[in-house]
């Protein structure tokens, strides 16, 4: 990914951690696997952890701690209420964004 | 109240240096790569000033269990901090500082560092743009 990809997805990787996270619950290592699987080939695990730990601070997400076969325990996160309704708002301005951005595009053909 | 206050004082100079103990002995114990990593972030995560009622001693902690389960999942030290650790040292510090002053010098030698850590001696010191 070029330069351009990585400043377009630095305000949207929360709301990205946010919607996986919608779909089940996940530890960091996971939703970094996952991402890498659908081409998001540069993602920094320590990112998406840094982004983990702010969802937590914020009350986005309840965490877990399970117990792990090697190593310390996993923190195991999910979405919370709080953090259904702030994914709700996320996709409400993608939605608003790419409706304008669209038009945008048209308009300059 | 001597006694409570004592506690308070001393819980607030004994903490702190407890728990920083506490993580440098974690930090220790990490395998060479991870640790000469852990080593880099640290003295990059030095130069920011922590937000008020944010105890720093939190984020290196937090550093701490990044590392210690990426070494045991095997998760090589370039997946962890990316293309571009000043990038990713920034999103993680902004959870518990305002921001801090990031020379060019401080920041090329980070990457360098985190180069040395991840194997990596073929690379520039040049800011990662990816």
């Amino acid at each position: 990914m070029g330069n351009q990809a990585t400043e377009m997805l630095k305000g949207t990787l929360e709301g990205i951690v946010l919607a996986v996270l919608s779909t089940r619950p996940a530890y960091g290592y996971e939703i970094t696997a996952w991402l890498r699987d659908r081409g998001f080939t540069d993602i920094a695990e320590g990112t998406i952890y840094a982004l983990l730990v702010r969802v937590e601070r914020n009350g986005l997400v309840d965490v877990e701690k399970v117990p792990s076969e090697k190593g310390p325990p996993r923190k195991v996160y999910s979405l919370n209420t709080q953090g259904r309704e702030y994914l709700t708002g996320f996709w409400k301005t993608w939605d608003f964004l790419t409706a304008r951005l669209e038009q945008l595009r048209e308009g300059s053909k | 109240m001597p006694d409570t206050d004592d506690n308070g004082i001393l819980a607030k100079i004994i903490g702190p240096k407890k728990r920083w103990r506490a993580y440098k002995a974690r930090v220790r114990a990490l395998p060479e790569d991870y640790r000469l990593a852990v080593d880099a972030i640290e003295r990059f995560l030095m130069l920011f000033a922590p937000k008020d009622g944010v105890r720093i001693e939190t984020q290196f902690e937090d550093l701490a269990d990044l590392f210690e389960q990426a070494a045991a999942d095997g998760t090589p030290v370039r997946d962890i901090v990316g293309n571009d650790p000043v990038e990713f040292v920034r999103t993680f510090a902004e959870n518990y500082t305002d921001g801090g002053y990031t020379p060019a010098r401080a920041r090329h030698r980070l990457i360098r560092d985190v180069n040395r850590a991840a194997g990596d001696t073929t690379g520039a010191d040049d800011e990662g743009t990816v």
